[in-house]
Protein backbone atom coordinates (compact mmCIF):
# COMPACT_ATOMS: atom_id res chain seq x y z
CA UNK A 1 0.00 0.00 0.00
CA UNK A 2 1.04 3.27 -0.77
CA UNK A 3 1.64 5.90 1.88
CA UNK A 4 3.85 8.21 0.93
CA UNK A 5 1.58 10.99 -1.51
CA UNK A 6 4.40 12.19 -3.07
CA UNK A 7 4.85 8.58 -4.67
CA UNK A 8 0.85 8.19 -5.67
CA UNK A 9 1.06 11.97 -7.45
CA UNK A 10 4.09 10.26 -9.57
CA UNK A 11 2.46 7.77 -10.15
CA UNK A 12 -0.74 9.95 -11.25
CA UNK A 13 1.32 11.58 -13.35
CA UNK A 14 2.94 8.69 -15.29
CA UNK A 15 -0.41 7.18 -16.07
CA UNK A 16 -1.86 10.64 -17.12
CA UNK A 17 1.20 10.99 -19.76
CA UNK A 18 0.45 6.86 -21.03
CA UNK A 19 -3.35 7.83 -21.90
CA UNK A 20 -2.25 11.16 -23.62
CA UNK A 21 -0.42 9.71 -25.82
CA UNK A 22 -0.91 10.02 -29.58
CA UNK A 23 0.10 8.28 -32.88
CA UNK A 24 0.78 9.99 -35.38
CA UNK A 25 -0.19 9.51 -38.95
CA UNK A 26 2.39 11.73 -41.30
CA UNK A 27 2.26 11.79 -45.11
CA UNK A 28 3.65 14.28 -47.62
CA UNK A 29 1.65 15.10 -50.46
CA UNK A 30 3.73 15.79 -53.56
CA UNK A 31 3.62 16.75 -57.37
CA UNK A 32 4.18 13.70 -59.03
CA UNK A 33 4.15 11.80 -62.38
CA UNK A 34 2.85 8.25 -62.36
CA UNK A 35 3.43 6.40 -65.46
CA UNK A 36 1.03 3.01 -65.83
CA UNK A 37 1.20 0.26 -67.89
CA UNK A 38 -2.23 0.04 -69.08
CA UNK A 39 -2.24 -2.41 -71.21
CA UNK A 40 0.81 -4.48 -73.06
CA UNK A 41 0.64 -4.70 -76.37
CA UNK A 42 0.63 -7.67 -78.58
CA UNK A 43 1.95 -8.21 -81.62
CA UNK A 44 -0.59 -9.89 -84.48
CA UNK A 45 0.82 -12.09 -87.49
CA UNK A 46 -1.73 -11.08 -90.63
CA UNK A 47 0.79 -12.76 -92.62
CA UNK A 48 4.19 -13.87 -93.03
CA UNK A 49 5.76 -10.59 -93.07
CA UNK A 50 4.22 -8.51 -91.34
CA UNK A 51 3.77 -8.29 -87.01
CA UNK A 52 1.47 -5.88 -86.04
CA UNK A 53 -0.71 -4.75 -82.65
CA UNK A 54 -3.35 -3.45 -84.86
CA UNK A 55 -6.51 -5.35 -83.44
CA UNK A 56 -8.17 -5.88 -87.05
CA UNK A 57 -4.49 -8.23 -87.46
CA UNK A 58 -5.32 -9.76 -84.12
CA UNK A 59 -2.85 -7.66 -82.27
CA UNK A 60 -3.31 -5.26 -79.04
CA UNK A 61 -2.82 -1.76 -78.83
CA UNK A 62 -0.53 -1.17 -76.16
CA UNK A 63 -1.76 1.74 -73.40
CA UNK A 64 -0.26 3.53 -71.22
CA UNK A 65 -1.76 5.85 -68.11
CA UNK A 66 -0.08 9.11 -67.31
CA UNK A 67 -1.37 10.36 -63.65
CA UNK A 68 -0.13 14.23 -63.30
CA UNK A 69 -0.93 16.15 -59.71
CA UNK A 70 0.40 19.06 -60.93
CA UNK A 71 -0.82 21.10 -64.71
CA UNK A 72 1.99 22.44 -66.62
CA UNK A 73 4.74 20.65 -65.35
CA UNK A 74 5.58 17.78 -67.17
CA UNK A 75 6.35 16.11 -70.56
CA UNK A 76 4.59 13.07 -71.89
CA UNK A 77 6.47 11.66 -74.68
CA UNK A 78 6.19 8.23 -76.11
CA UNK A 79 8.56 6.46 -78.69
CA UNK A 80 7.55 3.33 -80.54
CA UNK A 81 10.32 0.80 -81.51
CA UNK A 82 12.64 0.80 -84.28
CA UNK A 83 13.27 -2.77 -83.23
CA UNK A 84 12.87 -5.90 -81.73
CA UNK A 85 14.57 -6.22 -78.03
CA UNK A 86 14.41 -9.84 -78.97
CA UNK A 87 13.75 -12.02 -81.70
CA UNK A 88 15.11 -14.66 -84.05
CA UNK A 89 18.10 -13.81 -86.13
CA UNK A 90 16.97 -11.70 -88.70
CA UNK A 91 19.19 -10.94 -91.95
CA UNK A 92 16.55 -8.65 -93.49
CA UNK A 93 15.80 -5.21 -93.35
CA UNK A 94 12.56 -4.32 -91.47
CA UNK A 95 10.44 -1.49 -92.17
CA UNK A 96 8.82 0.34 -88.85
CA UNK A 97 5.92 1.90 -88.76
CA UNK A 98 4.30 3.60 -85.58
CA UNK A 99 2.04 6.32 -84.06
CA UNK A 100 0.82 7.66 -80.77
CA UNK A 101 -2.77 8.67 -80.25
CA UNK A 102 -4.80 10.10 -76.89
CA UNK A 103 -6.93 6.84 -76.21
CA UNK A 104 -8.87 8.37 -73.28
CA UNK A 105 -9.00 11.37 -71.14
CA UNK A 106 -10.35 11.67 -67.40
CA UNK A 107 -11.00 15.61 -68.16
CA UNK A 108 -12.82 16.55 -70.98
CA UNK A 109 -12.32 20.32 -71.06
CA UNK A 110 -8.57 20.35 -69.80
CA UNK A 111 -7.00 17.65 -71.94
CA UNK A 112 -9.35 18.00 -74.87
CA UNK A 113 -6.66 19.85 -76.65
CA UNK A 114 -4.01 16.98 -76.38
CA UNK A 115 -4.18 15.49 -79.48
CA UNK A 116 -3.91 18.63 -81.65
CA UNK A 117 -0.96 20.02 -79.76
CA UNK A 118 1.23 16.78 -80.33
CA UNK A 119 4.60 16.81 -81.23
CA UNK A 120 5.53 14.34 -83.55
CA UNK A 121 9.87 13.84 -83.79
CA UNK A 122 10.53 11.01 -85.58
CA UNK A 123 9.10 7.70 -83.90
CA UNK A 124 8.83 10.33 -80.78
CA UNK A 125 4.98 12.11 -79.56
CA UNK A 126 5.44 14.31 -77.00
CA UNK A 127 2.47 15.99 -75.10
CA UNK A 128 2.60 19.14 -72.80
CA UNK A 129 0.20 17.75 -70.24
CA UNK A 130 -1.21 20.51 -69.08
CA UNK A 131 -4.06 19.72 -67.06
CA UNK A 132 -4.00 17.20 -63.73
CA UNK A 133 -5.66 14.22 -64.03
CA UNK A 134 -4.96 11.27 -65.73
CA UNK A 135 -4.56 10.43 -70.05
CA UNK A 136 -4.27 7.35 -71.31
CA UNK A 137 -1.94 6.96 -74.82
CA UNK A 138 -2.41 4.32 -77.33
CA UNK A 139 0.73 3.07 -79.42
CA UNK A 140 0.56 1.53 -83.06
CA UNK A 141 3.07 -0.37 -84.13
CA UNK A 142 4.04 -2.33 -87.19
CA UNK A 143 7.12 -4.18 -88.51
CA UNK A 144 7.41 -5.32 -92.08
CA UNK A 145 9.83 -7.61 -93.31
CA UNK A 146 11.63 -6.29 -96.46
CA UNK A 147 11.04 -7.96 -99.92
CA UNK A 148 8.15 -9.76 -98.12
CA UNK A 149 9.77 -12.17 -96.93
CA UNK A 150 8.68 -14.36 -93.81
CA UNK A 151 9.34 -13.77 -90.48
CA UNK A 152 11.70 -16.79 -89.00
CA UNK A 153 9.49 -18.53 -86.26
CA UNK A 154 10.56 -17.61 -82.81
CA UNK A 155 9.30 -14.84 -80.48
CA UNK A 156 9.55 -10.93 -81.36
CA UNK A 157 9.23 -8.37 -78.20
CA UNK A 158 9.78 -4.64 -79.06
CA UNK A 159 9.49 -1.95 -76.77
CA UNK A 160 7.59 1.48 -76.17
CA UNK A 161 9.32 3.95 -74.15
CA UNK A 162 6.73 6.12 -72.25
CA UNK A 163 9.06 8.87 -70.14
CA UNK A 164 7.46 11.07 -68.08
CA UNK A 165 9.70 14.66 -67.94
CA UNK A 166 9.68 17.81 -65.20
CA UNK A 167 9.58 20.66 -67.43
CA UNK B 1 -12.96 20.72 -55.99
CA UNK B 2 -14.71 18.52 -57.97
CA UNK B 3 -11.91 18.34 -60.59
CA UNK B 4 -9.30 16.90 -57.37
CA UNK B 5 -12.08 14.53 -56.54
CA UNK B 6 -11.61 13.26 -60.14
CA UNK B 7 -7.83 13.42 -59.85
CA UNK B 8 -7.55 11.28 -56.37
CA UNK B 9 -9.50 8.92 -57.80
CA UNK B 10 -7.76 8.53 -60.63
CA UNK B 11 -5.04 8.41 -59.16
CA UNK B 12 -5.97 5.64 -56.18
CA UNK B 13 -7.67 3.46 -58.68
CA UNK B 14 -4.08 4.05 -60.78
CA UNK B 15 -2.72 2.12 -57.33
CA UNK B 16 -4.07 -0.71 -57.95
CA UNK B 17 -2.14 -1.03 -61.37
CA UNK B 18 1.40 -1.10 -62.82
CA UNK B 19 2.70 1.90 -62.04
CA UNK B 20 6.44 3.66 -61.38
CA UNK B 21 6.59 6.33 -59.46
CA UNK B 22 9.36 8.67 -58.44
CA UNK B 23 9.43 11.95 -56.28
CA UNK B 24 10.19 14.52 -56.02
CA UNK B 25 9.38 16.42 -59.44
CA UNK B 26 11.52 19.61 -58.57
CA UNK B 27 14.50 18.09 -56.28
CA UNK B 28 16.63 20.65 -54.52
CA UNK B 29 20.62 20.13 -54.66
CA UNK B 30 21.85 20.54 -50.85
CA UNK B 31 25.32 20.70 -49.52
CA UNK B 32 26.70 17.01 -48.77
CA UNK B 33 29.05 15.67 -45.78
CA UNK B 34 31.44 15.50 -48.79
CA UNK B 35 33.33 18.53 -49.79
CA UNK B 36 32.58 19.37 -52.89
CA UNK B 37 29.88 17.65 -53.47
CA UNK B 38 25.96 18.14 -53.52
CA UNK B 39 23.16 15.49 -52.48
CA UNK B 40 19.40 15.79 -53.81
CA UNK B 41 17.36 12.78 -52.01
CA UNK B 42 14.51 11.01 -54.18
CA UNK B 43 12.10 8.25 -53.77
CA UNK B 44 11.44 5.61 -55.67
CA UNK B 45 7.92 3.30 -55.80
CA UNK B 46 8.22 -0.13 -57.77
CA UNK B 47 4.14 -0.61 -58.72
CA UNK B 48 4.67 -2.72 -61.69
CA UNK B 49 4.66 -6.35 -61.03
CA UNK B 50 6.11 -7.08 -64.05
CA UNK B 51 9.43 -5.02 -63.40
CA UNK B 52 12.40 -5.52 -60.68
CA UNK B 53 14.90 -3.25 -61.53
CA UNK B 54 15.25 0.32 -62.02
CA UNK B 55 18.48 2.24 -63.72
CA UNK B 56 19.13 5.97 -62.21
CA UNK B 57 20.97 8.91 -64.41
CA UNK B 58 21.53 12.52 -64.88
CA UNK B 59 21.82 14.42 -67.11
CA UNK B 60 22.25 17.74 -68.65
CA UNK B 61 19.92 20.02 -70.46
CA UNK B 62 20.42 18.47 -73.75
CA UNK B 63 20.39 14.68 -72.59
CA UNK B 64 24.30 13.91 -72.20
CA UNK B 65 25.14 12.22 -69.03
CA UNK B 66 26.49 13.93 -66.09
CA UNK B 67 29.02 11.68 -63.62
CA UNK B 68 27.00 11.02 -60.15
CA UNK B 69 26.88 8.92 -57.54
CA UNK B 70 24.51 6.99 -55.56
CA UNK B 71 24.20 4.09 -53.75
CA UNK B 72 23.39 1.75 -56.57
CA UNK B 73 23.11 2.68 -59.89
CA UNK B 74 20.26 -0.03 -60.79
CA UNK B 75 17.93 -0.51 -57.86
CA UNK B 76 16.37 -3.69 -57.16
CA UNK B 77 12.77 -3.53 -56.10
CA UNK B 78 9.76 -5.82 -55.44
CA UNK B 79 6.37 -5.32 -56.66
CA UNK B 80 5.05 -2.75 -53.68
CA UNK B 81 8.47 -1.74 -52.44
CA UNK B 82 9.89 1.16 -51.95
CA UNK B 83 13.44 2.90 -51.98
CA UNK B 84 14.52 6.44 -51.09
CA UNK B 85 17.99 7.36 -52.36
CA UNK B 86 20.31 9.83 -52.70
CA UNK B 87 22.40 11.39 -55.85
CA UNK B 88 25.32 13.31 -55.33
CA UNK B 89 26.80 14.97 -58.09
CA UNK B 90 30.23 17.08 -57.95
CA UNK B 91 29.84 21.18 -57.53
CA UNK B 92 31.30 22.16 -60.54
CA UNK B 93 27.86 19.98 -62.43
CA UNK B 94 25.61 22.36 -60.19
CA UNK B 95 24.34 24.23 -63.18
CA UNK B 96 24.61 21.53 -65.60
CA UNK B 97 22.94 18.93 -63.83
CA UNK B 98 19.27 18.95 -65.17
CA UNK B 99 17.45 16.19 -64.93
CA UNK B 100 17.17 12.98 -62.72
CA UNK B 101 15.38 9.87 -64.18
CA UNK B 102 14.94 6.14 -63.26
CA UNK B 103 14.14 4.18 -66.16
CA UNK B 104 12.39 0.36 -66.02
CA UNK B 105 14.45 -2.79 -66.86
CA UNK B 106 12.95 -5.34 -68.12
CA UNK B 107 13.91 -9.11 -68.83
CA UNK B 108 13.73 -11.05 -71.48
CA UNK B 109 10.34 -12.54 -71.98
CA UNK B 110 9.40 -15.34 -74.12
CA UNK B 111 5.34 -13.98 -75.35
CA UNK B 112 5.19 -12.46 -78.43
CA UNK B 113 4.59 -8.64 -77.34
CA UNK B 114 5.42 -4.98 -76.88
CA UNK B 115 7.17 -4.27 -73.56
CA UNK B 116 6.42 -0.88 -71.79
CA UNK B 117 9.71 0.87 -70.67
CA UNK B 118 8.80 3.71 -68.13
CA UNK B 119 11.00 6.53 -67.64
CA UNK B 120 10.38 9.30 -65.32
CA UNK B 121 12.73 12.34 -65.26
CA UNK B 122 12.52 15.37 -61.99
CA UNK B 123 14.54 18.11 -62.61
CA UNK B 124 16.73 20.54 -61.09
CA UNK B 125 16.23 24.14 -61.31
CA UNK B 126 12.58 24.17 -61.60
CA UNK B 127 10.42 26.75 -62.21
CA UNK B 128 11.33 29.94 -59.89
CA UNK B 129 14.74 28.07 -59.16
Amino acid sequence: MIKNPLLIIIFSIFTFSAFAEDVPIEGTVQSRCIITTDTPGVFGNPNAYTLTTAATDGGVLPVVRYDVTLADAYYAQITTPTSFSSSPTISETITWTGSTEVDAISDATGMASYETNKVTFGQTTQYDLTATGSTWFKSSVSATMGGNKAFPGGTYTAIVEAVCVAQ
Amino acid sequence: MKRLLVTLFFILVASNSLAHDMTPTYPELKPSYMEGLLVADFELLNKRNDVRYYEVAVFDKDWNPIPFVSSYSIFKLEYLERTKFSVYIRNTDRFNAMYVCSKSRSRQDPSPKTIISSTICSKFHGPGK
